[in-house]
């Protein structure tokens, strides 16, 4: 067993350093000889063991004693939990591969692939406690009445429906990779500002009028903000400037954009994206299927059905 | 003898390796290299690194006297009659060799060794038994490892056209007495030849008074670098002798048809030599007349008396050979039941950077023949002092009783 154990640690080893791989070959020698029904007389084990021992013995002659009385079981030990901790970083890869983090769709907590985070990051909707920690499985769509939002209906049986805010970064990052998946597949498409930053909250009443007066101008017109820069996007005079870019009659937008009937509408989508019991954006649900924080595209792609 | 003074000569054992002391037991395999023998070597590559004889330059001519020097050194050193008895080899292995093929032996013909020699002095007769008939016997033991001279006198006759034998076992230290071998052999006409790799670094060996017909051994065991060995051979019979090796360096002229060899030694030293080496033997052979070889085997035999007083308290230990450790020189080996040796050496290299050797000593047919798996070896020289002996025996005592 410790030939084994010994082969696959020093083939990792041996892929960075010339020294371990002559130890990597001799521990091949001898696996190869037992799996080949032969004994292992290479003197390998008796080699690397004589070694450890050696070394353990400086510092406790008592470990050293019980290392070489259990040689055999402690190698089964890391070997077990070498295999455990290659399976698990084998689970950690597809799970990156499948859902662009390393502990499952939407989970949070270290990865080595992604080690800031970067795919799970979301602005939070509020900084306020809970009993139960925020988790995917209770995000409910029932709440939202879908024919309220800005929507690409191309009659498609897939759907996405994006929650971002404008200033989030998150968002942000995401936004380019759900615009060129629409560029490539065909989705009904809906898209939901939720102003998780204070000062983007004035824009709800924005994307409302400007979907009632044009859809299509509104895309155009979303596509400009999220390209803009955050101060800009805070600013209402630029929000207009914009507006009046895309073609939008910008005296109309503002009479809408300011009247209470708008806002009571917003207000109302607002409570409607609350009672969904998003954490965070951006979240997109592709399928009814939650995405929280920026995903790599293929994890979109995937989710989607149109990656294979 | 002061030994720490000699020991400021040797690199190693002031370093250290990783800033602790070396204790270096494994002197029968290689000894450590004094200052003068690395700067000797160093000096030739530095100051002429070109070829003896063939070149009429003054490197040449300088190549030339210093390996000519190093030849009449190790003459001296072995008191053979003249500098052109001594032929350089690479060690003793080649020494061995050349006399086993160039000797002329034909089917039928005796070869005697005794049955605890080295490969480098068994294989060559197996081969020739097997390839040309020749007749390989073997003088066994007496129960403590001794030599059976009664035994082998027996074993001689007319038919034994060479005896040879490990004059100094690398395997537990005995010595053979080769004097009334050579005299019992050339009674019958034999002749003899004696690998001396174990002898000739810790004893006072005199070829002429032996009356030895060959002898071999390497200049690493001695000082020397590696990749040096010497056989002396009586002129008239190195004479004789076909070369084993031909071409390069061995003839005087050749034509197509032709070719008339160059006198001794260039005969059997064919091709290009190992220059520096053969220049780093001769300050070898000068470090060691300063030293002098009795008060070398003085301080083998008192280290040899005191580990073998400590080892046999160990519990299930052997030492193979003698239980006299004078009658050992300054080799203990030993084993103890139920332990790897292998397991004892290298704990005691990763634990206290002590070097002892482990295995069967490339004396395999011993170990097979006694059914004993391996053994652990320690080998002195004169740099080795009693205080390393206690660290050796501390260690071993500590391992000895982890590993069982």
């Amino acid at each position: 067993m410790f030939c084994l154990l010994a082969l696959i640690v020093f083939s990792i080893l041996g892929i960075f350093s010339a020294s371990h791989r002559q130890l990597a070959k001799e521990a091949f020698d001898c696996v190869f000889r037992r799996v080949t029904l032969r004994p292992c007389n290479t003197g390998f084990d008796t080699k690397i063991k004589g070694k450890i021992i050696g070394k353990l013995l400086n510092r406790s002659e008592f470990v050293a004693k019980l290392l070489n009385k259990h040689f055999e079981i402690v190698s089964w030990v890391f070997f077990i939990l070498l295999l455990s901790s290659s399976l698990w970083v084998l689970r950690g890869g597809y799970n990156f591969y499948m859902y662009g983090s390393c502990n499952g769709l939407n989970e949070s907590g270290f990865c080595a692939f992604d080690p800031s985070g970067e795919n799970n990051k979301i602005s939070q909707v509020d900084d306020s406690c809970s009993l139960n920690p925020p988790s995917e499985s209770n995000l409910d769509l029932t709440a939202l009445s879908l024919s309220e939002y800005p929507t690409k209906d191309v009659n498609s049986e897939d759907s996405l429906i994006f929650i971002g805010c404008y200033n989030c970064d998150y968002t942000r990052k995401a936004y380019p990779l759900i615009q060129k998946l629409q560029d490539n597949y065909e989705f009904n498409y809906t898209f939901i500002h939720f102003p998780v930053k204070e000062e983007t909250s004035y824009i709800s009443n924005y994307v409302y009028c400007a979907n009632l007066q044009d859809p299509e101008k509104l895309w155009l017109f979303n596509d400009k903000l999220f390209v803009s820069s955050k101060e800009d996007v805070a600013n209402n005079e630029y929000v207009d400037k914009v507006a009046v870019e895309v073609g939008l009659d910008i005296d109309k937008l503002q009479v809408c954009v300011a009247s209470e009937e708008t806002q009571k509408i917003v207000d109302d989508q607002f409570e409607q994206v609350r009672a969904t019991e998003i954490y965070g954006t951006p979240t997109i649900f592709i399928n009814g299927k939650a995405l929280v924080g920026p995903k790599p595209y293929r994890v979109y792609q995937r989710v989607l059905g149109k990656f294979w | 003898m002061d030994i720490q003074k000699f020991k400021q000569d040797f690199p190693l054992l002031q370093k250290g390796i990783k800033g602790k002391p070396v204790v270096y037991f494994d002197n029968a395999c290689q000894t450590l290299r004094p200052l003068s023998v690395i700067e000797a070597v160093n000096q030739y590559y530095r100051e002429y690194p070109a070829c003896a004889g063939r070149s009429v330059h003054k490197l040449g001519e300088l190549v030339t006297k210093k390996c000519d020097e190093a030849r009449k050194l190790v003459a001296d050193f072995i008191g053979a009659k003249r500098r052109e008895e001594i032929i350089f080899t690479r060690n003793t292995t080649e020494g061995i060799n050349l006399v086993a093929h160039s000797l002329g032996l034909k089917a039928g013909d005796v070869v005697i060794t005794t049955d605890k020699e080295h490969n480098s002095n068994l294989v060559p007769w197996q081969r020739l038994a097997q390839k040309i008939g020749i007749i390989h016997k073997i003088v066994p033991s007496k129960k403590d490892n001794t030599f059976d001279l009664e035994a082998f006198t027996e074993m001689v006759d007319e038919k034994v056209k060479l005896v040879s034998m490990v004059l100094t076992s690398n395997l537990d230290g005995v010595t053979i007495p080769a004097l009334e071998i050579i005299k019992i052999t050339h009674r019958h006409g034999g002749k003899v030849l004696l690998d001396a790799a174990q002898a000739i670094p810790h004893q006072q060996i005199n070829v002429r008074k032996l009356d030895v017909d060959f002898l071999a051994f390497s200049g690493h065991k001695m000082l020397g670098p590696s990749g040096t060995g010497v056989l002396y051979g009586k002129y008239k019979l190195l004479e004789e002798l076909e070369p084993f090796m031909v071409g390069g360096d061995t003839v005087e002229y050749s034509t197509y048809k032709d070719h008339k060899f160059l006198p001794l030694p260039e005969k059997f030293e064919a091709g290009l030599q190992n220059y520096a080496g053969i220049i780093g033997l001769g300050a070898a052979v000068k470090y060691l007349d300063k030293i002098g070889l009795e008060n070398i085997a003085k301080q083998e035999k008192k280290l040899n008396r005191f580990v073998t007083k400590e080892i046999e308290k160990l519990p299930n230990t052997t030492i193979i050979g003698p239980s006299d450790p004078a009658l050992r020189g300054g080799i203990v080996s030993f084993y103890v039941k139920g332990v790897d040796p292998h397991q004892i050496a290298l704990i005691l290299d990763e634990s206290s950077n002590i070097m002892i050797r482990s295995g069967q000593h490339c004396v395999h047919s011993w170990f097979h023949a006694h059914n004993i798996q391996a053994s652990a070896r320690v080998s002195f020289y004169f740099y080795n002092t009693l205080e390393e002996v206690e660290m050796f025996i501390t260690n071993l005592q500590r391992t000895v009783k982890l590993l069982t």
